[in-house]
């Protein structure tokens, strides 16, 4: 499909199996516009998307604060149908329920909210800048429940730098093209948004069997022959 | 030097703290204090105790660039163009001045194609790139940024560094939730509820938060 813009165009073609699929790019390379077609909330400007086996789907916005509709935390939690204690509980913060939603701090209001989206089982689950204002803790927590997921199609929009969970797929907008990098950890070899760690591991021959913190640091801790 | 002398602001607690110039960044988790702490750098907000002092005078006294951690709060104007602009027409520089400066920063920052986008058309990046640019096109004597890192990629990230350093001012203190960025600091805090549990050098900060998810994941790795 092609996705036009007056300052930019993409060119988008792929299959998107189950499992985590990450799509990096460069600010304003349409990223968000991509996720909002996935999701079914524009329709591209030529050529058409398929989603099959898909009944049920979520997109979590860049900015959290998009996402809101109620007044209070508690009214926020109730808005999602869930228990204010239990989605605190998650999300790992201590605020009162009766305090503006607006009034949190940005990290702790996608805390807040990742937490509402991440509570259901989604088959299509789109996450733009899942990761940002998340403090390392916050991150790992995230990495941690997707990871998890053994159903669906999860599709990760992200320029994070460090914490990754364990992906499957990863593509990248390069050029005004959607461009398949391929499965992991074959990927890691043609991925040019890579993060500067694990390019210089690549570029030493110490390809990680993942992204993930974990799978980083054991490549990083490989005896070069 | 900016100064703290027993300061409190609701959670903030700060008896005395005292930073240099050159680029402070300020990590720590979600809800600790940090966006709090650099309002009141910013003199946005006032200690309900004590003072803050930019080089002996209140930061209302002082030039101070702010960019806002939701990007959209850091909007006043439709056009990119307009945004740019509002320093320095706030101040009174006059028109022409004005022009030759929007073009000049934008030039600089590479955002000279966007000037006449709409504020709203732009992605998160592209709004925290111009947020960034209308924040140091008046040259700032302090330049204070909440989280701009978290919508940039990689190399913006790099790009980003440099110009900073270019931005002349005096002072930058940043929150940041990337730890590489927080390495390339002079200066490093690091908040837990309301106070500065860590303050001096990344090297001095970061071993004292070695066996803490804060710790920069590259410095884990052996080259």
């Amino acid at each position: 499909m092609v996705l036009q813009r007056p300052s930019w165009s993409l060119v988008a073609s792929g299959v998107f199996a189950s499992g985590i699929h990450l799509i990096s790019g460069d600010v304003g390379s349409g990223k968000s516009t991509l996720a909002l077609e996935m999701a079914g909330l524009q329709v591209p400007d030529w050529g058409i998307m398929t989603r099959e086996g898909i009944t049920s789907s979520m997109l979590s916005f860049q900015f959290p604060e998009f996402h809101v509709t109620g007044f209070s935390v508690a009214e926020e939690c109730a808005s999602w149908g869930l228990e204010t204690e239990v989605v605190l509980q998650q999300a790992g913060i201590e605020v009162r329920e009766e305090v503006p939603v607006l009034s949190l701090s940005r990290g702790e209001l996608k805390r807040l909210h990742l937490a509402c989206v991440l509570s259901r089982q989604y088959d299509l689950l789109l996450l733009d800048e899942p990761f940002s204002s998340l403090d390392c803790r916050g991150k790992e927590a995230v990495c941690r429940q997707l990871s998890a997921r053994t159903e669906g199609i999860t599709i990760l929009f992200t320029h994070e730098q460090s914490i990754f969970p364990k992906v499957d797929h990863i593509w990248e907008i390069s050029g005004g093209f959607l461009c398949d990098c391929g499965e992991m950890p074959g990927a890691l070899a043609s991925w040019q948004h890579a993060p500067p760690l694990i390019k210089r591991l690549v570029e030493s021959g110490r390809v990680p069997d993942n992204i993930t913190p974990e799978g980083i640091l054991e490549a990083a801790c490989r005896t070069r022959g | 030097m900016i100064t703290f002398a027993a300061v409190r602001y609701r959670a903030i607690a700060i008896d005395t703290l005292t930073f240099s110039p050159g680029v402070t960044s300020v990590i720590g988790p979600n809800g600790s204090g940090k966006t709090t702490f650099l309002k009141l750098c910013a003199g946005i907000t006032e200690p309900e105790q004590g003072s803050v002092l930019v080089d002996g005078k209140s930061p209302r006294l002082t030039d101070i660039g702010y960019v806002n951690e939701f990007p959209d709060r850091n909007i006043l104007f439709p056009l990119v163009k307009d945004e740019l602009a509002s320093p320095l027409r706030f101040s009174h520089t006059p028109c022409r001045e004005t022009d030759r400066a929007v073009a000049e920063c934008a030039e600089r920052l590479g955002i000279s194609h966007l000037l006449d986008r709409r504020m709203q058309d732009l992605s998160g990046g592209e709004k925290i790139i111009v947020a960034f640019a209308a924040a140091c096109i008046s040259r700032p004597r302090v330049l204070i940024l909440d989280e701009c890192d978290s919508h940039l990629d990689a190399r913006r990230c790099t790009w980003f560094e440099k110009v900073l350093c270019d931005a002349g001012a005096t002072y930058v203190i940043r929150c940041t939730q990337q730890m590489e960025t927080a390495t390339q600091s002079d200066h490093l805090l690091y908040f837990e509820q309301g106070r500065v549990l860590h303050a001096g050098m990344p090297a001095e900060v970061f071993s004292r938060l070695c066996d803490t998810s804060f710790y920069p994941l590259s410095w884990r790795c052996p080259e």
